[in-house]
């Protein structure tokens, strides 16, 4: 069991998602940052799919009520556990009475904490991921609060699970930065990017876009230089998915995230490909991020990318649990 | 805004398609979307059909290495697309227009030229048929509005809008199942439950339902 | 269990025979290191010089315990594990050894102050290799 002692912001329960329901207006939730839940879960032997809380602002302290083992990845947040300091995707263990404590976010934007056998809460629709507008999911379907108690799947952790630490994301799947360590992140362009002139297209390219602060899981709000179409367009509702840059007529992109809408109608210039939308969720806000024209093809081949950092880290954790004698 | 008269098919990144339907936004162009969506929804690699007004998105399973096939399967599939003619149930919702919620009614009015009571019977009148669901859970986007009062979405989305707000964004009207993020203009509200991940099919709507709107009251 | 003297003598003997230039021993307390000097073949007992040191005023040294190349900072802090001169605790993490996409902490056995980081950053290392001396207080 882990008991909330603080929280900042909407710390929420979130698994990988929550697909095939989209008929029914339910999108897929599930952790922003899905590379950094897995490589949580995969550090401690867990379901990848494991549910685990996904901590978008610090400070942040838990208490384990049992001994259990624990991860944490994501962001940097300058964590320790009973006065000890823990690494970025780390693996560490926790003693009953051990207060985990997330104190600053040093780099990046969202933290996730998995623990042993997972977060046990109910499966809705086929996924412990809380949603928060249709209220489902997670812990009673909200954000945490000071006081709550999670259940953990399972009491003991496999005593020979011992410290343990992951090459970050970031680092084996680095990229060149633009200036100044803005985020750069892939797009393949949308239905109505024809619709938007060579120079409204070229300021969506060119320009550095700010994170503002009403972004969230719905969507990333950002700031910057009118991308305005050619004449004004209104489209009938149709699908869309996370990682979609719909621009409504102020011609002020909103990236779609894990929370977004099922559906809308305001003119999609590009979609943010799969493979890097935990880009987006580990910029801040304030951030500053800039999009990359990149085809269909070159987006698969990023997300064959993402899978080969998992297959390996995979592989990695399975053949030292066996060289160690421990699962 | 000219339609088009062959389908329009794009890419959202490697997670889905869109395959959007030539024509007018009625009842047998959607039915004929429904059909589309019964067919392609068996297709490998397609995790899901999900239908919108006359346009369809088939999320991926696994995105297909070439998307030319996939887009040929999608021109014939809407070529031999029959109506389906969907028997759905009939709902009568009891609204209470204006006020609080239903906050845009007025600009509505203004923009249409026409009074508050107008907008409101002609926003009444029609049984709506539930083209698709989408947006968020249990929501409902409706055929049949009466094309006098659409209205362009929102400049600027709102960051939130009650849940049961019947709202205006287009051509097209819906019921809002929950509060959120809204680019329509809200011009009434219902207490109506639409949604509940505890029943066997969590939205108590499906395509093919029919609405009417009962006009409870209409606060000014 | 101590080495003594009459212990150190039968060692000589048995290096001399076999024809072992040295050996060193390292226990828990003590530490001890023999090497054979070039004398006349005639003598009747081997010449040998003897450094006994006891290890708890010795370097402790923090060993990797498995094979890969040696870390000496995370990627993303500034500053490596440790530095000559910081005092560190038992059981504290002075650097990583990377295998594939893990890192495994190579960790002190000991409280004490840093004496060198001897293992090279980027190094391959393998089970022993030294990556940090440990000056413990004495």
């Amino acid at each position: 069991m882990i008991e909330i002692l603080s929280v900042l912001g909407p710390a929420s329960i979130q698994d990988l998602g929550r697909f095939g329901q989209y008929r029914f207006g339910v999108g897929t939730s599930g952790a922003m940052d899905d590379i950094a839940l897995r490589a949580g879960n995969m550090l401690l032997a867990n379901d990848e799919n494991a549910a685990g809380i996904e901590i978008p602002m610090t400070p942040f302290k838990v208490r384990f009520a049992c001994d259990t083992a624990f991860a944490l990845t994501g962001a940097d947040v300058g964590a320790d556990i009973g006065g000890r300091a823990i690494l970025p995707w780390w693996r560490s263990r926790a003693r009953a009475g051990d207060v985990l404590s997330l104190k600053a976010m040093i780099r990046g934007a969202r933290s996730y904490l998995t623990v042993y056998g997972g977060i046990d809460v109910p499966v809705v629709l086929g996924s412990r991921s809380t949603q928060l507008r249709g209220e489902l999911g997670g812990l009673h379907g909200r954000s945490l609060q000071p006081g709550d108690i999670l259940p953990c799947a399972s009491l003991e952790a496999p005593s020979c699970f011992d410290e343990l630490g992951a090459e970050p994301a970031d680092v084996a799947l680095a990229r060149p930065t633009a200036p100044a360590g803005d985020s750069v992140v892939r797009a393949v362009i949308a239905g109505e990017y024809d619709k938007y002139g060579g120079a409204a297209q070229d300021l969506f390219w060119r320009a550095e876009w700010k994170v503002t602060p009403q972004s969230n899981r719905y969507g990333y709000r950002l700031q910057g230089p009118a991308v305005m179409p050619i004449s004004p367009i209104e489209k009938r509702s149709h699908g869309i998915v996370p990682g979609v840059i719909q621009i409504p007529p102020n011609g002020q992109p909103i990236i779609q995230m894990r929370d977004a809408q099922t559906s809308g109608g305001y003119p999609k210039i590009a979609t943010v490909i799969e493979a890097d939308l935990w880009r987006i969720a580990q910029t801040g806000l304030g951030g500053k991020l800039r999009f990359e024209n990149t085809s269909y093809a070159d987006a698969l081949a990023a997300q064959s990318e993402v899978s080969a950092y998992l297959d390996r880290l995979r592989a990695n954790v399975r053949r030292f649990g066996e060289f160690r004698k421990c699962r | 805004m000219t339609t088009p008269n062959r389908p329009r098919i794009s890419l959202l990144g490697t997670t889905a398609i869109l395959f959007e339907a030539p024509g007018t936004f009625d009842l047998p162009h959607q039915r004929r979307i429904w059909a589309l969506a019964a067919t392609a929804s068996k297709w490998p690699g397609i995790r899901e059909a999900i239908p919108g007004i006359t346009n369809l998105m088939l999320t991926f399973e696994t995105p297909p290495h070439a998307v030319d096939s996939l887009v040929s399967a999608l021109i014939d599939g809407w070529d031999d697309a029959q109506e389906f003619a969907i028997e759905g149930r009939e709902i009568e919702l009891p609204v209470i227009y204006g006020g609080e919620i239903g906050s845009s009614l007025q600009t509505v009015a203004d923009h249409s030229g026409l009074s508050v009571d107008d907008v409101v019977s002609i926003h009444a009148a029609p049984r709506y048929t539930v083209f698709a669901l989408g947006s968020h859970p249990g929501y409902c986007y409706l055929g049949g509005m009466d094309p006098r009062i659409a209205i362009p979405r929102r400049q600027t989305p709102l960051q939130r809008a009650d849940g049961g707000s019947v709202s205006i964004g287009g051509s097209q009207t819906g019921v809002s199942a929950s509060p959120g993020p809204s680019g329509w203009h809200a011009i009434g509200h219902t207490t109506w439950t639409f949604f509940d991940p505890s029943w066997p099919t969590p939205a108590a709507l499906a395509p093919g339902d029919t609405i009417r709107f009962k006009v409870g009251r209409v606060i000014r | 269990m101590p080495i003594d003297t009459t212990d150190i003598e039968r060692l000589a003997q048995i290096l001399e025979r076999s024809g072992v230039a040295s050996i060193e021993i390292e226990e828990e307390a003590l530490s001890l290191r023999l090497v054979m000097e070039a004398g006349e073949p005639t003598a009747p007992s081997p010449a040998y010089a003897v450094q006994i040191r006891p290890s708890n005023e010795g370097p402790i040294v923090a060993k990797a315990d498995v094979a890969g190349i040696f870390i000496a900072a995370h990627p993303w802090r500034a500053k490596p594990f440790v530095e000559p001169g910081q005092a560190i605790e038992a059981g504290a993490i002075v650097g990583l050894v990377k295998i594939g996409l893990l890192y495994v902490p190579v960790l002190s056995p000991a409280a004490g102050i840093v004496d060198a980081i001897v293992a090279e950053a980027g190094a391959t290392v393998g089970y022993g290799t030294p990556i940090v001396n440990v000056r413990t207080a004495a």
